[in-house]
């Protein structure tokens, strides 16, 4: 199976050699899922982080109503999980799904461990990247509760630039926030501001 | 005059819908690369496929397009479009839309309301023509061809006849005005009919069988939904109709510029893509409401 993404993430982000990738090659777990197919489902262990090689996740909770609130989309070269179930071993809330076919790296703890061995800087790096999603995480909770709905927008479209012609819009605004009819209005009255006939 | 040769003649594959509204076997880039049938540089073809009626129209809902041209051919049933730029209409039968998406337009395409409600067989092809690097940032703009503005020539013998789409066939010019050349016809020829065509040995060629069986060059079965690319050697080739047909013929000169593709935008070099994706994001294609 071509990892071609995941191979380079392991480089750049991770501090890998080529030598290292070699060595942590067998211990590498990738599967293709199909469009609709589940993850994690709510009420059960999240046991991995799931890397996308190429397509697109989601993950989401559903509201007493049986709405979907999108926590997070993960497309090619980003990682999904539920942190709190992999590492409190707690049932989820949550769902992950693919909303596209999407093949999937898994990682989990035993990995990671692998990984750190065959490269000590690894494990600094790695926690690099979760204070870096903390960074992201703050960042989100700030935006939502007084920005926007526009720089909301625009900071979403700027980290996936493609998001708008892979999923329904209805999925966008439900991770920013807005109602479907309040994205209308931004896209509306940025097209009226930049669009030169 | 030497003979053309075949490099191949594809089966369509396993459809695959776009949006819900088109049922489309992909030819281009399917069966080879956009470099290589450069400067066609998509083509999906859907057979005849029933759809029941409906009162809510299928289609395919608001998307974006830069740096090229979309060419919907409808051979069976009805589509309506609309744009950004304020523009619509509907392709009937026969009819051809010669969209220049060129510097970007959001459009939307649906079977046409009244055809929905009754349903029925549906055929269509969609075809991408690269533009030239000069011209992807031109205006974008429109050729609503209706089935009656394009030419058709008579062949001797009542063999059948040739609609004139794009280029020129003997002399006569075809109804669109393209920015590079492009030679597109239907050819339509009785059964036993048989006819040549010619065009430049370095043009990328091919035939798509609309209607009918067809033996090519005296040798090679074209049997009807399947696509046949001829190699750049020789300039000539025959058309013998073993049944009615009707042929879609594409002839082209490459542009031979290098291709930078990601989904609806076509252009030169990476920069110009994240361009695209930015300006489609803040509003530079314009509105359209789903």
């Amino acid at each position: 199976m071509q990892l071609a993404k995941f191979n380079t993430y392991l480089i750049e982000k991770g501090g890998l050699t080529q030598d290292d990738l070699a060595k942590i090659e067998p211990f590498i777990k990738a599967k293709k899922i199909v469009k609709g197919d589940f993850l994690l489902k709510q009420g059960d262990i999240c046991s991995h982080f799931f890397f996308v090689e190429q397509g697109l996740l989601r993950l989401y909770a559903l509201n007493e109503d049986g709405k979907e609130n999108i926590l997070q989309f993960a497309t090619e070269n980003w990682i999904v999980s539920d942190r709190g179930s992999v590492y409190f071993k707690e049932p989820s809330s949550y769902y992950i799904d693919a909303f596209e076919d999407t093949l999937v790296v898994f990682i989990d703890e035993d990995f990671i461990d692998k990984v750190s061995q065959v490269n000590p800087n690894f494990r600094k790096k790695n926690e690099r990247l979760l204070q870096n999603h903390i960074r992201h995480l703050y960042k989100r909770i700030s935006q939502l509760l007084g920005v926007s709905a526009r720089i909301r927008y625009l900071d979403f479209v700027k980290m996936h630039p493609d998001i708008m012609l892979r999923v329904p819009q209805w999925m966008i605004a439900s991770y920013l926030g807005i109602t479907p009819e309040s994205l209308s209005r931004v896209r509306k009255s940025l097209a009226e501001e930049n669009f030169k006939a | 005059m030497k003979t053309r040769s075949i490099e191949k003649v594809s089966k369509p594959g396993t459809p695959h819908f776009v949006g819900d509204g088109f049922r489309v076997h992909n030819f281009i880039p399917g069966t080879s690369t956009m470099q290589r049938m450069d400067p066609f540089i998509m083509l999906d073809y859907n057979s005849k496929y029933n759809f029941p009626p409906t009162t809510t129209p299928k289609g395919v809902g608001v998307h974006p397009h830069r740096g090229f041209e979309t060419v919907t051919i409808a051979y069976k049933g009805r589509v309506e479009h609309g744009d950004s730029a304020g523009g619509g209409g509907v392709i009937a039968e026969g009819d051809v839309q010669w969209m220049t998406a060129a510097s970007g337009i959001l459009h939307k395409e649906f079977h046409e309301t009244e055809w929905s409600k009754t349903g029925g067989e549906f055929q269509m092809v969609q075809l991408w023509v690269n533009l030239p690097a000069k011209d992807k940032m031109s205006a974008p703009k429109y050729q609503a061809i209706a089935n009656k503005a394009i030419v058709k020539v008579a062949l001797e013998n009542g063999a059948g006849e040739v609609e004139v789409v794009a280029g020129e066939y003997n002399g006569v010019k075809g109804a669109a005005a393209t920015f590079s050349p492009v030679n597109m016809y239907n050819v339509k020829l009785k059964k036993g009919a048989k006819t040549t065509l010619t065009f430049p040995e370095h043009y990328t060629t091919a035939l798509l069988m609309v209607e009918g069986d067809a033996k090519i060059n005296g040798a090679t079965d074209a049997p009807q939904d399947h696509f046949v690319m001829f190699n750049n050697e020789g300039d000539t080739f025959t058309v013998e109709a073993l049944t009615d047909t009707v042929i879609l013929v594409l002839s082209g000169e490459p542009l031979n510029e290098p291709i930078a593709a990601h989904g609806p935008f076509v252009m030169n070099h990476q920069e110009e893509l994240i361009t695209a994706f930015n300006d489609f994001n803040t509003g530079k294609f314009g509105y359209l409401e789903d």
